[in-house]
């Protein structure tokens, strides 16, 4: 499957590094999860983590928002230099992120799941909520204002008070994508988003993600198995074997490098 | 075809937000307020509103507390009776040490103290969870039992043992029949119900269900989990200390730690899982089975068997009704009776026509 | 007082600590195998002692009425699989905990009704007077059924300790403990499996009663009683039978000591509430236990 992109100026070219993380090693008990991977982010650019099952691409995305601390090694985040990050101070800075297996709010609709998203930009207080101040009606339309933008950009407008837990899988990863989407992230990171959909869905989720990146100049880290969407979309990618870095590249060095072949890409697929 | 919704249109957010959208249901929701407010105080013997509307609305206020906790922020808690007991023993500590309190102010602070005590009791929820948080309930409960019985100054070292509630007296008057008690309860439940649906449908419940759902997702967006869960411990403990404050005086009339065990707790928790965990609505169809079953029972018992039967078998059986309903409410019902109640109304919206 | 009532209080206290981690274990052992906890497991307590003394005030001896509890326990505990946990099988966990206090309450209700609510004695043939041996060589005066009690637990609790971890039933216990469904692809026999893991907590509760009700009367309290098993399973951990023992032995401990010495100042009734208080202090320092397996939890 391929997706033609038709070469265009990019409304926000890359730029520096904006997040770096050098040397990190996560083990747990005796499982080496991670070993001495260091790679860069660039801002603005779509960069793909992959790697065979287990080699600790998921860690990799716990370690950058904070839910995993690695034993060694140093993330560095818009200059700032840190031993590891916290889930919350990642979302004060701007990282977002989905999950592999999808972590929505089960018990709300998917309005509420994506106005959840927004809570750092509400500042209200349960007794304006409780009372129903203005300050707190107020917020309250105005997120819900914009939540409704990336509810239409979604196309997701059908199921929006539908219960998360009723929507087929599909509709469930979009939503999920909507709920980080809505903290207006800088960096986002995707995990698997497309994993278990149709070839459909696929192209929506992709056709999403790209236009994410160039409408928001979104940074975007993905994980992702299909290999035609990776090097179709992004612009670099990095390659995990068993908890370490093996390859790092355009697409197309990557696709030439022996050693990535010889651990993933293998026979033709 | 009545209950239907074709032509009214929601044109703002703060249409589409309201608690009643549909014209039906709000004008449903002032009849009953009539009715509750004016209608039933006129008619309603003392016996009904003794027995039945006061302590269910005082119930249905501390199963709000119970579902606020355990419902939306899924803090699983055994511990309501004790919150209840400190609320009520507070409120009988402020009228009693400062001279000319008002009741509802004296009603506000012992909801205060119940909520500090939450909070104290609440911080082991930022390590632990689910089954160990249960425990952790369970001393509070044990705990604020004691306390309030073993030191005397709580009951002002009264030897008897039994403590007379003081009058409710509100900008002078005193509040001592049964209509004027009833009426008390329902404003002071009622606005307490309103505020809770407010906080469950804006920022605060959805930070508390976000919680509730998958903690590591809402902290990863930035939730402070620990303010949220504190939050979630105060508000609750709140509710069920306003709601054992009028316990103790709108309805038993004596304040005293025996009133407030681990049975009433159990209780609760019942209520809220009959009535519909992490719905409004639900606390207070929950508090009208938990209350009306024992009654029910033995209509029912001495209709068929005269007074044959004694009480203890009919509290026996009262006790296995409850435990059969519980579990067949969590098999069949989980969301309980609320759950019920809107697939009435869904099937309402469609009458008279199947689907 | 002095050291020698110090050691008094201490060994009575280790002594029902000893009864506490027989209690905790039924627990365990359903917790381990299922995977639910049973909150009703005190209620079980307490109507297995209450059906044993019962059944013997209806005429039957001692070795006839103590199988037939034995029965009715392994029946009790395979309906509460059958109509309580199967149903809810894949459910959150608090659920299932919830409809184990629904159970707690039918149990009390059928106990209730079919046994009534008078207390009962229970006569195992032991005096609660001090054991003299002891009383003269040291001066410590401990209830001889007390003594009794802590050695009958403690045999019963090697016994399946041994079960469990030498054992190729043991074995298999524990591989249903770990993952129903790997269990199953291997052909360990689940629904058998389970059906035996319920008969031994029935036996554990049944042996847990007795012992209890021959020292303080098979009363409604003893429900109770059992609830302080709670406090044993969180210090311990919730899946370690040593972890059981140990902690049901700290709980009992301290909690006598505290009774004791802190309890006069401040008028007596520590009992009710400071196993929880201890409970929640270890919790925050160490969350699984002294025994329990660290949970890491995957995202």
């Amino acid at each position: 499957m391929t997706i033609q992109i038709h070469p265009h100026k990019r409304a926000f070219p890359i730029g520096e590094p904006i997040l770096n993380v050098q040397d990190i090693s996560l083990n747990f008990g005796g499982v080496k999860a991670l070993t001495k991977v260091s790679f860069d982010v660039r801002k603005h650019e779509v960069r793909a983590i992959i790697g065979p099952n287990g080699a600790g691409k998921s860690s990799m995305l716990n370690v950058i928002n904070g839910v995993y601390r690695p034993q060694l090694g140093e993330i560095t985040y818009k200059g700032e230099h840190f031993k590891a990050m916290t889930p919350r101070r990642a979302a004060l800075m701007g990282i977002s992120r989905t999950f592999q297996n999808i972590a929505l709010f089960k018990g709300m609709s998917a309005l509420d799941n994506i106005m959840a998203g927004r809570n750092l930009h509400m500042h209200a207080n349960f007794m304006e909520v409780a009372f129903r101040l203005p300050r707190a009606t107020r917020e309250e339309n105005k997120n819900r204002e914009f939540v409704e933008e990336i509810i239409e950009f979604l196309e997701i407008e059908h199921i929006r008070k539908t219960p998360v837990g009723r929507l087929p899988y599909g509709l469930q990863k979009r939503v999920e994508l909507g709920r980080a989407l809505a903290a207006q992230p800088e960096v986002l990171l995707l995990d698997e988003p497309m994993a278990g959909m149709n070839l459909e869905e696929k192209q929506d989720m992709c056709r999403f993600v790209l236009d994410v990146n160039d409408h928001y100049g979104t940074t975007i880290v993905l994980i992702e198995h299909d290999m035609g969407v990776v090097m179709d979309i992004s612009d670099r990618v990095v390659v995990l074997d068993y908890g370490r870095k093996i390859g790092d590249g355009t697409p197309a060095e990557v696709r030439a490098n022996q050693n990535v072949i010889d651990a993933y890409l293998g026979v033709a697929h | 075809m009545i209950y239907r919704e074709s032509g009214q249109f929601r044109t703002t957010y703060n249409q589409d937000t309201q608690i009643f959208p549909l014209r039906q249901d709000r004008f449903a929701m002032i009849a009953l307020l009539a009715v509750g407010l004016v209608v039933i105080p006129l008619v309603a013997s003392d016996y009904w509103l003794k027995a039945l509307l006061i302590p269910w609305l005082i119930f249905s206020l501390v199963a709000l507390g119970q579902n606020i906790l355990t419902g939306y922020a899924g803090q699983l808690s055994l511990g309501s009776a004790g919150f209840m007991a400190v609320g009520a023993f507070a409120c009988y500590n402020f009228m009693l040490r400062i001279d000319g309190m008002p009741f509802l102010v004296a009603l506000v602070l012992s909801g205060i103290s119940a909520a500090v005590v939450g909070m104290a009791f609440g911080l082991p929820s930022l390590r632990i969870r689910g089954l160990y948080l249960a425990v952790a309930t369970l001393a509070a409960q044990f705990f604020i039992v004691w306390a309030l019985d073993k030191f005397g100054w709580f009951k002002n070292f009264d030897p008897s043992g039994v403590i007379t509630a003081q009058p409710m007296i509100i900008l002078g008057n005193v509040f001592d029949t049964a209509q004027e008690k009833y009426l008390i309860v329902a404003v002071v439940v009622g606005v307490l119900a309103l505020l809770a649906k407010n906080m469950a449908r804006g920022s605060t419940g959805r930070a508390w269900m976000a919680v509730r759902d998958m903690d590591v997702a809402a902290e990863v967006m930035g939730l402070p989990l620990v303010r949220t869960k504190l939050l979630a411990f105060a508000i609750s403990s709140f509710y069920c200390g306003v709601g054992g404050a009028l316990f103790a005086f709108a309805y038993l009339g004596t304040v005293e730690p025996s009133a407030f065990t681990i049975d009433l707790s159990f209780r609760i928790l019942f209520m809220i899982i009959i009535g519909g965990i992490g719905t409004i609505l639900g606390s207070f169809l929950g508090a009208a089975f938990i209350l009306l079953l024992p009654i029910l029972l033995s209509v029912v018992f001495h209709l068929i068997f005269g007074n044959a039967i004694s009480a203890s078998v009919i509290s026996s059986v009262e006790l296995i009704i409850f435990g059969v309903l519980i579990i067949a409410f969590l098999i069949y019902e989980p969301h309980g009776m609320a759950r019920m109640w809107q697939i009435v109304k869904e099937k309402l919206r469609l009458w008279p026509f199947p689907h | 007082m002095g050291f020698q009532f110090f050691l008094e209080v201490l060994v009575t206290g280790l002594l029902s600590g000893v009864m506490y981690s027989l209690v905790a274990l039924g627990f365990v052992l359903i917790y381990k195998a299922s995977g639910v906890f049973n909150f009703a497991q005190g209620a079980m307590v307490f109507f297995a002692a209450l059906t044993f003394v019962g059944i013997m005030e209806l005429g039957a001896p001692f070795w006839l009425a103590l199988p037939l509890t034995i029965g009715v326990m392994v029946l009790l505990g395979m309906a509460t699989e059958r109509f309580v946990l199967r149903p809810l099988v894949n459910q959150h966990e608090i659920t299932l905990l919830m409809a184990t206090i629904g159970l707690t309450f039918v149990i009390e209700g059928t106990a209730q009704l079919v046994w009534g609510v008078e207390v009962r004695r229970l006569d195992l043939g032991i005096k609660d007077v001090p054991l003299k041996w002891l009383a003269d060589n040291t001066g410590m005066f401990i209830s001889q059924i007390d003594i009794f009690a802590a050695v009958v637990a403690a045999i019963l609790v090697s016994i399946l300790s041994l079960v469990f971890s030498r054992t190729k039933v043991g074995r298999a216990l524990r591989a249903v403990a770990d993952d129903h469904a790997a269990a199953l692809s291997i052909g360990i026999p689940l629904k058998r499996i389970w059906a035996l893991v319920w008969a031994i907590a029935g036996v554990v509760a049944l042996v847990a009663g007795m012992l209890w009700g021959a020292r303080s009367g098979v009363q409604f309290a003893l429900v109770f009683v059992a609830l302080k098993a709670l406090p044993v399973l969180i210090i311990g951990g919730f899946t370690s039978v040593p972890g059981v023992i140990v902690a049901g032995l700290i709980v009992g401990a301290t909690e006598k000591l505290a009774e004791v010495y802190i309890g006069p100042m401040v008028g007596g009734g520590i009992e009710s509430w400071f196993p929880y208080v201890l409970a929640i202090l270890f919790l925050l320092v160490r969350p699984e236990g002294l025994f329990g397996e660290k949970i890491i939890r995957r995202v």
